[in-house]
């Protein structure tokens, strides 16, 4: 059974590594400011032991559309679009290597179009540009002989046009003897190279000048999850998670337009007239949160987030989410939600045409801007108990079994105009 | 506006009730558990949430201790 799991273990990764390298070769130019993340492995989550089947190989399939609008866009230093779509395929895989060991993969990609970074080179009637960001990570977990401490490690890399990152993480997770505790700590690193691409007009060596520079960022996190069952019905977690970041953590090609500044003769705010951004080298922040699950009934439960914020750039934050999960029949679940951010700003950010040319670190990107956001959406999850279908897989015998089925919807607004819509579905499957 | 001093002290509170009421709670057996192991009880993000964390991970200066990235794969900051 275990050299069985081990070829198919093999299997897999050469399959997905047959399938990544043709995606690899069609890596295109044009970054956005706008991108999205695949995400890696999430290690920061607390799981109390819940009667999980080890034995299973778990595939969830993921796909998601994302959609923004907004007039805020900071290539522009400010101003313009903000439109951007993002498709998102990732597989997650989840394999048993032995009783006590765990593979896990995420792999996916991002296709995006941004009307923004068309902006970048100033080309005002060219389509929407259009980039691929290509991710891969992986991890293992193994549960030591007295069953109650797992050790994991990982490795990922993500690439696009003009950024390289790789990451390593390392966990450990103790749960007490009678599973109502958990205490876990994960560390990771990202050593990231990035490209140094400037808008046109300020490029050394004219604007078809292409060959440009680069620069790098670490950025390391730690994470402190304690979980704890507090009732029959309720549990929650507590979790700090501080994070440094050194090096390039500035966009090079945001610009930024001064009140005060206009070189020969330019008028402030016209083409020529801006700088790229510039952001301290530097950036701590200190995210606190806690979560709470309550089973109300065996028609609701309620699932509550909140997350405190603070970093050195001067941004703080509160962040409130609430779900509500309604058992419509033991098999079909449908959970509105809602989310409230607010924030305030950057020390350094300032809207289109509101910084002087005398200042040390300044920005555009309403990111870092004064605003409060509302998400609200519906999903839905069907999980019949003996799944929603079966079938073999085409290399090999193995029954897999169609597990369950998520759909998700959100609408999201910022105080700034951005609003954005997401559709997300998750296709999981189980090979015994 | 946007910060206020309401909202520091919910944070506050939050953080000190939870802290309060951790190590006071009672011990629950593992044949006690059946609503604690309902899928919808677990305390993390679902899967198929990810797509969402990672968007406003980005579109907010003010993200992070949420399970999603924060460093790394992206230009952005």
């Amino acid at each position: 059974m275990v050299i069985e799991t081990k070829l198919f273990v093999k299997n897999t990764a050469l399959t997905i590594l047959a399938l990544a390298a043709p995606f690899a070769a069609l890596a295109q130019a044009t970054p956005t400011p706008n991108r999205l993340d695949g995400s890696g492995l999430s290690p920061n989550a607390a799981q109390l032991p819940s009667p999980a089947r080890y034995g299973e190989t778990e595939v969830d399939i993921l796909g998601s559309y994302y959609q923004q609008n907004g007039d805020h866009s900071a290539v522009e230093g400010g101003v313009g679009s903000q439109h951007l779509t993002d498709t998102a395929p990732t597989i997650l895989l989840n394999v048993p290597l032995d009783s006590t060991t765990r593979l896990a993969a995420n792999v996916g990609i991002d296709y995006y179009a941004s009307a923004s970074s068309d902006k970048i080179d100033q080309v005002m009637s060219s389509p929407s540009a259009a980039d691929v960001r290509y991710h891969a990570d992986f991890g293992l977990s193994h549960v030591l002989a007295n069953k109650l401490t797992t050790l994991g490690v990982g490795a990922g890399v993500s690439k696009e046009y003009d950024y390289l990152s790789f990451n390593i993480l390392a966990s450990w997770a103790h749960t007490s003897a009678d599973g109502n505790r958990q205490l876990s700590v994960t560390g990771q690193a990202f050593i990231d190279q990035i490209k140094l691409i400037t808008p046109a007009e300020l490029r050394v060596g004219g604007t078809r000048n292409k060959n440009y520079g680069s620069d790098n960022r670490q950025s390391f996190t730690l994470s402190l999850v304690y979980a704890q069952v507090l009732t029959k019905r309720l549990q929650a977690s507590i979790s700090a998670e501080p994070v440094v970041q050194r090096g390039l953590l500035s966009t090079p090609f945001q610009r930024v337009y001064f009140y005060d500044f206009g070189p020969g003769g330019l008028a402030p705010g016209t083409l020529g007239t801006a700088l790229a951004e510039v952001l301290p080298r530097l950036r701590v922040k200190y995210p606190a949160s806690l979560r709470l699950t309550y089973y109300a009934t065996d028609l609701v439960q309620l699932r509550g987030f909140y997350r405190f914020y603070n970093d050195n750039f001067g941004i703080r934050a509160h962040t409130f989410e609430l779900e509500a999960p309604l058992k419509v029949t033991p098999f079909f679940t449908l959970y509105p939600f809602y989310r409230y951010h607010t924030q305030t700003a950057a020390d350094y950010f300032a809207p289109y045409l509101a910084h002087s040319v005398g200042d040390e670190y300044f920005t555009s990107d309403f990111d870092l801007s004064a605003f409060s956001a509302n998400k609200v959406g519906l999903g839905f999850r069907y999980a019949p108990l003996y799944g929603l279908g079966r079938f073999k897989m085409p290399f090999g015998k193995r029954i897999t079994k169609f597990k369950s089925l998520d759909l998700r919807y959100g609408y999201y607004r910022q105080s700034t105009g951005l609003t954005a819509n997401v559709v997300s579905a998750n296709l999981s499957f189980v090979m015994p | 506006m946007t910060n206020t001093p309401f909202f520091r002290s919910v944070a506050l509170g939050l953080l000190l009730a939870a802290g309060l009421a951790l190590p006071g709670c009672v011990s629950v057996a593992a044949y006690q558990k059946a609503y604690l192991n309902d899928e919808d009880m677990k305390l993390a993000t679902k899967k198929v949430e990810a797509p969402e964390v990672n968007f406003e991970s980005y579109r907010e200066g003010g993200a992070g201790a949420n399970g999603g990235k924060v460093g790394g794969g992206c230009g952005c900051n």
